[in-house]
C-alpha cells in the first residue's frame, strides 16, 4: 500500500475517533473561510456593479442658449472626433424640456408655471467602455470647456472611483481579518491534530522502532490536517451558496432593480479553486506543523 | 553482530547509567543481559534501538556505529532489528494480524507478500487461529508471541529482547524463550535482557552481567 493510501485511511480514521475535536476544527475553519468568501464576494459584486454602472457613463456637454450653428458644430466635432467617444446625440431644448415632463410628471405644472423653457440644449455623449473611462472624461471634459457656446460639463462618475477605492479597502480589511481568522483556525487544527497524535503516541512509538519511513509516520497527520482544512473551506463554500440562494430568494425583483436587472452574483470558479486550496494548504500546513512531534 | 567500546550513557554530570562497557556479542549467538533493575539493561536496548545516543564510545551494529549514524539512516536501520518488550508493545485497536502485518506495511511491501509472511510468523508463534483477535482479548504469553512474530516479520539480522516474559509466569516463560531458541538456530542473534537465572539455565547459552552500569568482570557462559 503506498504511503498516500495508507496516509489516507489513517487519517479519516482518526477524524472518526476526534469527533467532536474534528467538527470544531471544521468549524473554525469554515468561520474564517465564511469570512474570506463573504467578503470576496461582497467586494467582486460591488465592483461588478460600480464597474458596468462606469462602462455606461455619460458626459453631459451643456450649451449656451445663444450658440451659434457654426459653434454648435465645432464642440460636436470635437466630441465626435474623439478616440474616447462612442456616440453623440443632440438634445434640443424643447427635447430636454419634454424629456423632463416625461419622466417627472408631477412636476410637470412646475416646468409650465416657470414660464419659457429653463432647460438648456446640450450633446449627450456616451463614452466607450473600459478601464480608464473617468481619466478619459475629464480630460474630453478639460478639452470641451473652454470652447465657444458651452455653459457647462457634467461627468459625475468621479465619485464611482472613490467607491472603487473604498472596495478595494474594504477588500484589504477583509483580507486582513481572515488572516487573524486563518491563524486561529491554523492553530485549532495544529491542537486537533497534536491531539490525536498523542492519542496515537504508542503507535506511532512501535512505527518507529519497525523502522517505518518518516512519510508514514508524519503523512497521516498531514493528511488529517489536509482534510480538516479541506472540509472546513467546502463547508464555508456550501453556507456561502445557500447564502446566496437565500438572498437571491429574499430579495426578488427589488434586488435586481436596484442592482441594474442583475442578481448577486456567487463566486466565481478561480475564487472557489483558490478558497478550496487556501482550505486543503492550512490544513496541510497546520498538520504538518503537528506532526514535527512526531520523531 | 554488537561491539561496544567504552561506551557510556550519562544523563546529567556523574549520573551515568553505562560506563565504559565493552563487550562483543558475534553474529548468531544468543547473549543474555543480566543485572538488577537500574544496571543499564534497557539504557543498553536503547543504544542498540537508537531511541538514544550514546555520550560516550562507540556502539558498532552489523557494521554501522549508532554512535555516528546520520538521523536520516536511524528508520533504515531499526528495519534490520526486531524488538519485543516486556509490556509487549502491541497496538490494542489492530487485530493480530494487523499488529504482525503494520511492520511490513509501513515499509511499503506488497499486500500479497504482506499476508503471507505475516500467516507465514503468526503460524509459526502458533497464533494462526487468533488473527482477528485483538490484544486486549489475548492472553499475556499469546501477547508476546504477537508480539515475536512481528519482530521476525521482516526477518531481522538482530532481536532484542527487554525482560520479555518479566511478565508472564515460568510455564509460558519457558515457552517464549524456545521460541527465541528457534529463532537463534535460524541464525539470526538473539540479544534478551532478564533477571531470571532460570531461564538463562534452560537456555544454556552466554550471559552478560552488568553492574551499576559497568560490565560485571564475570561474564561468561553459565
Amino acid at each position: 500500500m503506498s504511503v498516500f493510501a495508507y496516509a489516507f485511511e489513517e487519517a479519516r480514521a482518526s477524524l472518526v475517533r476526534g469527533g467532536r475535536g474534528a467538527l470544531m476544527s471544521v468549524g473554525t475553519i469554515a468561520i474564517a473561510f465564511l469570512a474570506l468568501g463573504g467578503f470576496l464576494m461582497v467586494t467582486t459584486n460591488l465592483q461588478r456593479y460600480v464597474q458596468q454602472w462606469m462602462e455606461s457613463a455619460e458626459l453631459s456637454v451643456f450649451l449656451r442658449d445663444d450658440i451659434g450653428e457654426q459653434e454648435r458644430e465645432v464642440v460636436r466635432a470635437r466630441l465626435a472626433d474623439d478616440a474616447a467617444v462612442l456616440r453623440v446625440d443632440y438634445l434640443t431644448k424643447d427635447a430636454a424640456l419634454e424629456r423632463f415632463r416625461s419622466d417627472f410628471p408631477e412636476l410637470a405644472d412646475v416646468s409650465s408655471s416657470i414660464g419659457g423653457n429653463p432647460f438648456p440644449a446640450s450633446f449627450e455623449v456616451r463614452l466607450r467602455p473600459g478601464a480608464g473611462v473617468a481619466d478619459n472624461a475629464a480630460a474630453l471634459s478639460r478639452a470641451v470647456m473652454p470652447l465657444d457656446g458651452v455653459a457647462d460639463v457634467q461627468f459625475d462618475r468621479q465619485w464611482l472611483e472613490r467607491v472603487l477605492s473604498l472596495i478595494a479597502g474594504v477588500r484589504m480589511a477583509g483580507l486582513a481579518v481572515t488572516v487573524v481568522l486563518l491563524l486561529g483556525a491554523a492553530f485549532t487544527v495544529t491542537a486537533v491534530v497534536r491531539l490525536s497524535l498523542h492519542e496515537r503516541r504508542d503507535e506511532l512509538d512501535i512505527m518507529q522502532l519497525v523502522g517505518a519511513p518518516m512519510a508514514f509516520i508524519r503523512g497521516p497527520f498531514v493528511v488529517e490536517g489536509l482534510l480538516l482544512g479541506g472540509m472546513g473551506a467546502l463547508l464555508a463554500l456550501l453556507m456561502l451558496g445557500a447564502g446566496v440562494a437565500t438572498l437571491r430568494t429574499w430579495l426578488g425583483r427589488e434586488a435586481a432593480g436596484l442592482l441594474g436587472g442583475q442578481s448577486i452574483a456567487f463566486l466565481g470558479a478561480s475564487d472557489l479553486l483558490l478558497l478550496t486550496t487556501a482550505g486543503l494548504a492550512v490544513g496541510a500546513v497546520a498538520g504538518l506543523v503537528a506532526s514535527r512531534a512526531a520523531r | 553482530m554488537i561491539e561496544t567500546q567504552n561506551l557510556g550513557k550519562a544523563y546529567g554530570p556523574g549520573f551515568y547509567a553505562l560506563r565504559n562497557l565493552t563487550l562483543t556479542i558475534e553474529k548468531g549467538e544468543f547473549v543474555f543481559l543480566t543485572g538488577a533493575s537500574g544496571a543499564g539493561k534497557t539504557t543498553l536496548f536503547k543504544l542498540l534501538l537508537l531511541q538514544e545516543r550514546p555520550t560516550e564510545g562507540d556502539v558498532v551494529v552489523a557494521g554501522r556505529n549508532l554512535a555516528r549514524l546520520a538521523p536520516r539512516d536511524v528508520q533504515a536501520y531499526r528495519r534490520t532489528v526486531g524488538f519485543v518488550f516486556q509490556d509487549f508493545k502491541l497496538i490494542p485497536t489492530k487485530t493480530v494480524f494487523d499488529n504482525v502485518s503494520f511492520a511490513l506495511r509501513v515499509l511499503g511491501v506488497p499486500v500479497d507478500q504482506q499476508r503471507r509472511r505475516t500467516y507465514q510468523v503468526l503460524k509459526w508463534v502458533g497464533l494462526q487461529h487468533r488473527l482477528q483477535s485483538y490484544p486486549p482479548e489475548l492472553s499475556g504469553g499469546e501477547q508476546q508471541r504477537v508480539a515475536i512474530a512481528r519482530a521476525l516479520v521482516n526477518d531481522p539480522q538482530l532481536v532484542l529482547a527487554d525482560e520479555p516474559t518479566g511478565n508472564l509466569d515460568p510455564e509460558l516463560s519457558i515457552e517464549i524463550m524456545k521460541l527465541f531458541r528457534e529463532i537463534n538456530t535460524a541464525g539470526t542473534t538473539v540479544l534478551v535482557a532478564t533477571h531470571n537465572p532460570e531461564l538463562i539455565r534452560f537456555v544454556g547459552k552466554r550471559s552478560i552481567h552488568l553492574e551499576h552500569g559497568r560490565l560485571d568482570q564475570g561474564e561468561g557462559p553459565l
